[in-house]
């Protein structure tokens, strides 16, 4: 399992950037447009692969000419609904446990993606249930 | 126990611990006999085929460590290993003898350096162990293959990290193919520039070993719908050609992470175009396929193919179905190792032969 790259962003900061980013992403809207390779990989892998138990494709759209991940495609809804829960978990860190600058994928975070979705897409869909 | 076991035998695959796994071939494909020694009970197979129910059942019970895998007329047979490990020195008993091989290969993959959640928080220790067994056993593999997460984060230092730790491995040489977590970052290209220097397009190769075809096949990089594996039209014309000159007398294996077989397509544990690499076997008499990324052994045959998962050397994952998603399975800290190093199949009869249905590594773990 592994999801690769590039969602989110935005005036919304939700990662320190690094001085130097590894690469330029394109289309990021709620993660900084600067953010390190290394952060963003981890951001994907932790926060969404692990954290709601999904692959990249979840919601990446693929190129249907390379087969491959189209990173930067807003063609799938998941994605924007990607984007909303991160606006979302760095609004209830920041208004219910009165942090400052709520970072997405930093440890310091009281609530995450692993709060609610327990490694499932949908959070209602645990074992047994 | 004494298992008797009277086989022609072309290929002995053990599963010793903690996904890693020894197989050996024979270039020659005369009758051979193993005998299995160990303390107190009997288990003897009497069906030329290999195991039956009841004797499957029966080495099951002291299963636990791993198993021994025979290929014969290209239908892979397991036998338990569990009491041939001597759990003092983790080492094959004294006792046991272990057929006389022309070359042996180890297995080992999912090593995801830098993970460190829960499931487990020291990758590099686990992977170290794994090295540990892999120096221990009888006789030196002749290379290692490893199937696919090297890294976590496809960072640099997590590759560093990892090429450390396998210096130590006694063996000529590692053979790689990335896993999805291995190409997170600029398309393969860390990868690709440590690994990739005699290979073609993405990074697929083959080469020859003593009469047996090693292919190691690129299925992470177009990993599509669902998180199934890819292959590609590039890939697979490269391999007809390369098949095309080989008798199909030659023993074939074949590795890359994702599973060539359907095994849990709903969490992407197969390869979209599988069947098309599979179609192009099909002539081969004796065609083993090794595969990683679902943390777990498992095994199956088709015909003439026999496919292998490994299990990883860093963390568990649920068995198929088992839980509403992949991913990390946390299990208690003292049972860590032991799951990592099970070898987890059931017996469906059919036929003689085995085949994997969906546990998980924990619930057959004994150790």
């Amino acid at each position: 399992m592994a999801c690769m790259a590039i969602i989110m962003t935005g005036s919304m900061a939700a990662i320190e950037p690094k001085s130097i980013a590894s690469r330029e992403f394109k289309n990021l809207s709620v993660l900084p447009k600067n953010i390190s390779a290394g952060e963003l990989s981890k951001i994907m892998i932790d926060e969404f692969e692990d954290g709601l138990g999904v692959s990249c494709s979840f919601c990446h759209a693929e190129n249907k000419e390379t087969h491959r991940p189209d990173y930067a495609s807003d063609q799938k809804p998941e994605k924007e609904i990607a984007r909303a829960m991160m606006r979302m978990t760095i609004g209830v860190n920041k208004k219910y446990f009165n942090l400052r600058r709520p970072l997405i994928g930093e440890p310091s975070l009281a609530v995450t993606c692993e709060t609610c979705h327990h490694g499932v897409p949908n959070p209602g869909q645990q074992v047994g249930q | 126990m004494l298992c008797r076991i009277d086989q022609g035998i072309r290929l002995v695959d053990v599963n010793l611990w903690k996904g890693l796994r020894i197989m050996v071939f024979f270039a020659h494909y005369s009758f051979k006999t193993i005998v299995m020694a160990t303390e107190n009970t009997i288990i003897t197979n009497d069906n030329d085929d290999g195991i039956d129910r009841a004797g499957f059942i029966k080495c099951m019970a002291w299963a636990g460590t791993g198993i021994l895998w025979m290929m014969n007329g290209g239908v892979l047979k397991s036998y338990g290993m569990s009491q041939l490990i001597d759990k003092t020195t983790g080492q094959l008993k004294q006792h046991v003898m272990v057929p006389p091989a022309d070359f042996s290969f180890v297995q080992i993959s999912d090593s995801h350096i830098g993970f460190n959640k829960a499931a487990n928080t020291d990758v590099l220790g686990t992977l170290r162990a794994a090295i540990s067994k892999i120096n221990t056993m009888p006789s030196k593999p002749s290379f290692v293959l490893h199937t696919g997460d090297l890294t976590h984060l496809a960072q640099a230092e997590e590759f560093d990290l990892l090429e450390q730790s396998l210096k130590s491995v006694q063996t000529e040489k590692i053979f790689y193919v990335p896993g999805e977590h291995d190409v997170l970052n600029n398309n393969s290209k860390e990868f690709l520039g440590r690994y990739g220097k005699e290979t073609k397009g993405d990074g697929w190769y083959s080469f020859d070993f003593k009469g047996v075809h090693f292919i190691g096949l690129v299925n992470v990089l177009n990993t599509s719908e669902g998180g199934l594996g890819f292959l590609g039209n590039e890939q697979l014309s490269w391999l007809q050609k390369d098949l095309e000159p080989l008798s199909a007398s030659t023993p074939v294996v074949v590795f890359a992470h994702i599973p060539l077989w359907a095994v849990y397509p709903q969490w992407g544990w197969a390869t979209r175009d599988s069947e098309q690499a599979l179609s192009l076997l099909k002539r081969f008499g004796s065609v083993t396929v090794l595969n990683g990324h679902i943390h777990q052994t498992m095994q199956k045959t088709e015909g003439n193919i026999t496919f292998h998962t490994a299990a990883s050397t860093a963390f568990p994952q649920p068995a198929p179905g088992a839980a509403p998603a992949p991913g990390p399975m946390k299990v208690p800290a003292e049972r860590l190792r032991a799951v990592l190093g099970l070898t987890n199949i059931e017996y469906r009869e059919h036929q003689h032969t085995l085949a994997v249905t969906d546990a998980p590594l924990s619930e057959s773990n004994t150790q």
